[in-house]
Order: C-alpha cells, then structure tokens, then sequence
C-alpha cells in the first residue's frame, strides 16, 4: 500500500478535470462529421499525432514489460522492445501510401487495393477482428491499471479496471479523436516528465551512473551494460538468430500495412495528419520518442538491479520501475506519479475505445448496414459503439485471467503466418485479395499445428518464437502464392485508379504502364476521371 | 549535378527514387544509434555519447534528403485529395464512380 497525503490527490484531482475539460472544449469540431469524430478532419499538424502515437504506446503494463526484460537480459533486452522500428521504414514507405488512399481504415484500404468480393470479404473480416482486438486490449490494459490500483491502495480490481476507463470515456464520447489527440498531447508531456524525473531519480538513490557501473563489477554482472550480450549464435533463450529475425520483422515490416499490431492505431494517426509529409514526420518523431523512451527507462531499471539483484520471481522484478517512483519520491511527488500512470493508462484506452468504434462505425456501420446514414447518425453511432467497447472490455478485463494465454497465441498468430503477406499486398500488383485471404485462413490452421497439435503429438520439437516465425512463413506461401496464381489478378481498371491515387512502392509495373496508355500519369490534376467504371 | 536531389517537380517527386532508399537505410540506422546511445549515455559510457551524436547527425541528413520532396509531394497532393474524397465516399455508399 502507499500513502497518500493532500497534496497527492490535488494532483489526481487537476489531472482529472483537465482531461475531461479537454473532451469539453473539443466537443462542437468533434460532432461536425464521421471524419471529424474519427480523424478530426484529416487536419493536424505532425506534432500532435506523433504524441499521440507515443502516448499510445505508453500503456500502464509497458514499463513491467520493459522491467522485466531489461532486469532479466541486461541492456540487450532493449531490442525486445526494438520492435516498434518498424515505423523506421514504414514512415516514408507504408506511411505515404496509406495517407494518399486516404482509407479512414486498414480494412477500407483492402477495398482500395483489391476489388469484387474477395475485396469485401477483407473488409469485413478484418473490422470485425479489429473490433474484438481493441476490445480485448481495453480489458487487458484495464486489468493492468486494476492491479495498479491494487497494489497502491489496496482496492478491489475490478474498480481500477472500470473506473478510470469510465472517466476516459467522458471526453471520448464527446469529441471523439478530436479529444483522444488533445489529451493524448497533455498525457504525452505528463507521461514524458514523470519517467525522466522516476528514471533519473532512481539512477540518483542508486548512486549515480558511476556506482551502478562499479557495482555491476562488484557483483560480476557488467556484461548488462553491453547491448550485444546474446546468448550465442543459436542457442539459449536470447541467441543471434534470434535478434535477427527481430530485426527483419520490425524493419521490413515497414514495407508494409499489418505487419505488427500497432499499425491499426498508426493508421488513423497517419489518416489524421493534415499532409503526407506531416504522417509521414507523426510516425517517425512519434516512434523516435518511444525508442528514446525505452533507454530512459532500461537505464534505471539498471539501477534498481543494483539495489535488488536477487529477485528471482518475475511478477516481483517487473514491479522495479513503479518501485522506484513510489518507494523513493519525496511526499507530495507520489501523486504526481499517479497522475503520470494515470495519462500513460488514460491515453491508451481513449485511443482503443475511438479506435474500435471507427471500425465499427466506418467498416460495418456505414459501409454495410446504412450507406445513405447522415453525419449526425454516423456521430452518434461512434458514440453507441464506444459504449459498447467500454461495456465490453470490462467483461473482458474480468476475465483476463483464464483467457490471457489463449489471446496472446491469438496475438501471435495473427502476426507471424500474415507477416509477408502484409507486405505482398502493397509492394506486388499481382498479389489478390484471394491470396491475401487465403494467407489468413492457412495461418489461422497452421499456427495452431506449428505452436500446439505437431509439438503435442512429437511431430516436431518445440520451437522457439523465431523458429515458428520462419517456418509460419515458410508453410503460409505454400498456400497462398499458388491461390495467387490459381485466380485472376484484380481488374486492371481497379489496380490503376488505386496506382495512381497512391503510387505504391514495389513491382507495380503493369500497372503503371496501364496508367501511361491511358495518359494518367504526369497530368497530377486531374488522375481520377479518365478511369472507367469498373465491370 | 549534385547528389541528392533539392528541387523537385511533382512528377519527379511522384516516383520513388534514390533519395526514398536513402531515407529508407538511414532512418532504421538512426533508430538503432539513438536507442542504444540514450541508454549507454546515461550509464556515462563514453561509446554511448559517440553513438547519440551520430545518431543525431543521422536523423538530421535524412531529414535534408527526404524533406524537399516531402513538401512537394504533399503540396500536390493536397491539390488532388477533395476528389479522391469524393470519390471515397462514393465507394462507401456504394454510388458508381463519376
């Protein structure tokens, strides 16, 4: 339990009105239309979807997971964390392309890129998958704040879960992203403070930099100040093969759309920015900040493994870094450090409850149920289907416990089988919504025989993470590439108003010569009107 | 003729080009110098400052590659995009294209 004195829940207290304040203020530009409610009118400058991006990923159970892993591998553990990079490529890459389709979401962009049923078929399935997704994250970083709340003050857990997400959700129902960005850039420099001032607090009780130093000698544990430090080339549980497999995935990665589970909450940044360039600079200086982040927060997690390096249960180390703000901050600063958890909770939940419903809204709503819907309806449909996530994500969040294993294999698979597909549909013209489909199912059936059935009956051994990444890639372009080649490419009048609206990178050459016969290509004012209909 | 390109008209901005790769090779750089030179300068080590430095000059040479023609794209872009618009949201009430 920590103690709260006055001075602490003023700072819970102001926190809290200012976030709800800014709902307020934003509430008329939030209801003027569906794209102001979900992208607050495609006009923002870079800045503030880059604090976006980075309050995004700042969630309440990120600095456990980065304790826990830089306690465990040292430094090297940082690369755990090296996955967000993939934004180091998909910010002048990915990045570009999404924002000139300008698709509100991943899923309208497959009708984009692909056409006919197999295109809506896409469209469909991946908002559905998205609405569960952002759902099971707000009860998973729900829980997270639950057990916070608990260790702090002794609460049951179900109140941190419903509690704070409820008060987010005041300022979301009423402006929508308009509020979602807004706050995210106050929480963003709330949350950026309190980790420098924790980070360098704890470095300072320590002893400073020198004394850890020393200290990791006295205890034979210097090799943690060596970011290379693996454990061989093959073998043991952080090998070489290892990183490198980390190091295509989220470099690569940037070459396409999907590829790593933040896209979705880039994507709408991205739609966001008021300029290609603006995305493009939202996602790089966004990312760069949790980099930054991340080595703030490794440094001081050095600095609690000298004061307690014997720590062997994990739920105990990964507690390290709340540790050290509220075991060690003069009185008066722990609140403040509550405040900080309560943005780096606030603002992740607000983005996944705007986020699901644009999905919903956007996807099924308006695209499938009621095309002809008025802004005001779609508005007010953003705010119902908010609710509902909210609802929702408690039920999850309560039963989080029995579940968790089951939704990260979830989590897993929908990553590993679909990596290289992802990239397919934005840098190869002849990859088919068919193809990328069928990457879907064959994924979904042979993650479970690579990670469960074929280990279980000692078909095969029990492979490590990167192991099944390569042979999930392997077995899903066994099925997928000949569906591609069994089926009919997507209709040429489609491909080339999709080329010349988005100029993707890649081997687009068919395409583009198409788009030159018909004299679309140089004239930039006018791309669009000399594409027939589609037949 | 200079190496990187710093005037671009919209066609030749519209085309991916050698100056795209070298952002595309700078940028993942950048991020692996900065990442680890926060946390090793912080830990004081002399290696950590040289690898921030660098990855500063990094991110501050991509930036004068990739930006000129950043500004062009979007300048002409944003010409383009009020009938991309429209024509989205054709697509989404299911109209046929104009």
């Amino acid at each position: 339990m920590v103690t709260f004195h006055t001075l602490d829940w003023i700072w819970v207290i102001a926190f809290l009105v200012l976030m709800i304040g800014a709902g307020a203020l934003f509430v008329h530009l939030g209801r003027r239309s569906e794209s102001d409610f979900f992208l607050a009118g495609r006009g923002l400058p870079w800045w503030l979807p880059a604090s976006s991006v980075y309050a995004t990923h700042t969630a309440t159970d990120t600095p456990m997971w980065v304790t826990g892993v830089i306690y465990r591998y040292g430094l090297a553990g940082i690369w755990y964390t090296f996955f967000s990079a993939w934004c180091a490529i998909s910010a002048f890459v990915s990045t570009r392309i999404f924002r000139r389709s300008l698709a509100y979401t991943q899923a309208e962009w497959n009708t984009l890129r692909f056409g006919g049923l197999g295109a809506e078929l896409l469209r469909g399935w991946i908002s559905g998958w998205q609405v569960f997704m952002n759902m099971f994250i707000l009860g998973w970083v729900g829980m997270a704040m639950g057990k916070v709340c608990n260790y702090m003050f002794g609460w049951e857990i179900w109140i941190g879960l419903v509690v704070f997400s409820a008060v987010c959700a005041i300022y979301v129902l009423a402006a929508g992203y308009w509020g979602v960005v807004m706050a995210d850039f106050q929480q963003g420099v709330i949350a950026l403070a309190v980790i420098l001032i924790v980070s360098f607090w704890g470095i300072g009780v320590a002893g400073g930099p020198a004394v850890i130093v020393e200290k990791l000698g006295d205890l034979g544990q210097s090799w943690r100040l060596n970011p290379f430090a693996f454990t061989g080339w093959w073998q043991g549980d952080f090998p070489v093969a290892w990183f490198i497999t980390m190091l295509v995935i989220a470099l690569l990665g940037g070459f396409g759309m999907g590829t790593s589970i933040d896209w979705y909450a880039e994507a709408q940044r991205i739609q966001s920015a008021r300029t290609v360039r603006d995305a493009s600079y939202s996602i790089w200086w966004g990312t760069a900040l949790v980099l930054i982040r991340n080595s703030v927060w490794a440094a001081a997690v050095l600095a609690f493994f000298v004061m307690f390096p014997n720590i062997t249960e994990a739920a105990d180390y990964e507690l390290g870094w709340f540790r050290l703000g509220f075991d060690y901050l003069p009185v008066g600063m722990v609140g403040f450090f509550f405040a900080a958890i309560l943005a780096i909770h606030l603002s992740t939940i607000s983005t996944h409850l705007n986020l699901g419903a644009l999905y919903a809204t956007r996807d099924l709503y308006h695209h499938y149920f009621r095309p002809q819907a008025s802004q005001r309806e779609l508005i007010w449909v953003g705010r119902m289907t908010t609710l509902i996530l909210l609802l929702g994500s408690f039920l999850y969040g309560l039963m989080m416990e029995e579940i968790t294993s089951w939704l990260i294999f979830a989590l897993w698979i929908m990553a590993a089988g679909i990596w290289l597909p992802n990239i397919l549909q934005v840098l190869w013209w002849r990859f088919n919504s068919w193809g990328y489909l069928a990457s879907w199912i064959a994924n979904l059936g042979l993650s479970w025989l690579v990670v469960w059935i074929l280990p279980a009956l000692g078909v095969i051994p029990d492979l490590q993470d990167y192991q099944q990444f390569w042979l999930l890639m392997i077995l899903g372009a066994m099925v997928y590439l000949p569906v591609t080649f069994l089926t009919r490419p997507e209709n040429m009048d489609h491909l080339v108003k999709y080329y010349v609206m988005s100029r993707p990178l890649g081997f687009w050459g068919p395409v583009k010569r198409e788009a030159q016969l018909r004299g679309l290509l140089g004239k930039s004012t006018a791309p669009i009107a000399g594409v027939s209909k589609e037949g | 003729m200079s190496i990187i390109q710093r005037r671009w008209t919209p066609e030749q901005a519209d085309e991916w080009t050698k100056e795209d790769w070298m952002a595309i090779v700078l940028s993942p750089l950048a991020y692996m110098l900065i990442t680890v030179g926060v946390a090793m300068a912080i830990m004081l080590r002399p290696v950590g400052f040289i690898l921030l430095v660098a990855g500063g000059v990094i991110t501050v040479v991509m930036h004068l590659i990739i930006d000129p023609k950043l500004k062009v794209i979007s300048a002409e872009y944003e010409k383009n995009q009020k009938r991309y618009l429209e024509e989205l949201d054709r697509r989404v009430r299911w109209e046929k294209s104009a």
